[in-house]
């Protein structure tokens, strides 16, 4: 079980950018807002990882603007969106792993597997 | 929670982000860490393994962003340690002397001081040791030279030698390998930044 959880963490981190930019999509985010939308998609095991890092290289690379602003009640937030070039980013991305996804699709599909409840 | 973040301002402060940038940060991960807890969520929750080792996780937050301090100079391979330096040139001079103290023929059961007056331009003259204290006249003034009685020259000379010689082979073992000087350098910068974990 916990090559399991290694294989998903692995299979994870190629793509975890590209899920954050499509979680922003969606509209500005704080940190903590992302792992909620996130885990609501069934991506759980962001837990495993910290999404701070990789936030911190989309802001550098230019791919999401921040700005700060009154959260509900609480203290004033860090809010993330994507950039005309994270959006960009974001097709191509999506695109790349469409094809990626299909390619291994057509090796592992092969394979019967019985997959429980 | 709040000694995880003062753990990682910590971490920040020793890679040389500046203030109002930790700040924000610290501010950013105190508010998501509360929000979690407010609702019976842990700190693992929101930062997973990362919640067991806040250095690291500070680090890797800190260059993800670029925004760490300059990092010092790196040394070359050639740098090596001050005291290595002056411990080799010791033991060399040592080593040197020894040798030559040997070399000279000294056979005698006492030692003593041996003088190179410098007559005129490039002239060396070696005035051999005698019994007793010895005035010896230059153009500078008198030497003196000290007798140790009972002390045979060849065994000293030859001690001086050996400690001289294992001496320099012990910081040649430790600090003149060509890989030395890198190889600690490396572990000191060693830590790394972590990513997804």
């Amino acid at each position: 079980m916990a090559s399991t959880e290694g294989r998903r963490s692995q299979l994870l981190r190629g793509v975890l950018d590209l899920c954050l930019l499509a979680v922003m999509g969606e509209g500005p985010a704080y940190g903590y807002e992302m792992t909620k939308r996130l885990r609501a998609r069934g991506l759980s095991i962001v837990g495993q990882g910290s999404i701070y890092p990789l936030l911190g290289r989309l802001e550098r690379d230019g791919l999401v603007e921040t700005r700060r602003a009154a959260s509900n009640g609480g203290p004033p937030r860090k809010y993330y969106s994507l950039s005309p070039e994270g959006e960009r980013e974001l097709d191509s991305g999506v695109s790349e792993w469409k094809t990626t996804r299909d390619a291994v699709d057509g090796a592992l599909g092969l394979v019967k597997v019985e997959v429980g409840p | 929670m709040s000694e995880f973040v003062e753990e990682c301002r910590r971490e920040w402060r020793r890679l040389g982000v500046s203030d109002p940038v930790a700040n924000e940060m610290a501010a950013d991960l105190t508010a998501d860490l509360e929000e979690a807890e407010a609702e019976g969520g842990s700190l693992e929750d929101v930062l997973g393994n990362s919640a067991f080792d806040p250095r690291r996780f500070a680090a890797s937050w800190a260059v993800a962003r670029g925004v760490t301090g300059p990092q010092p100079p790196s040394r070359s391979p050639l740098w090596r340690p001050p005291v290595a330096i002056a411990l080799t040139f010791i033991l060399g001079v040592l080593t040197i002397f020894a040798a030559l103290a040997i070399l000279s023929g000294h056979t005698s059961s006492a030692i003593a001081v041996t003088h190179q007056i410098i007559e005129g331009r490039g002239s060396i003259r070696v005035v051999p040791s005698g019994p007793g204290r010895i005035v010896l006249p230059g153009p500078l003034g008198p030497f003196v030279g000290t007798q140790i009685s009972g002390i045979g020259l060849d065994p000293l000379a030859l001690l001086l030698l050996i400690v001289g010689v294992v001496g320099l082979a012990l910081l040649g073992v430790l600090y003149w390998r060509p890989w030395s000087g890198s190889r600690r350098f490396r572990h000191q910068r060693g830590g790394g930044t972590p990513g997804w974990n």
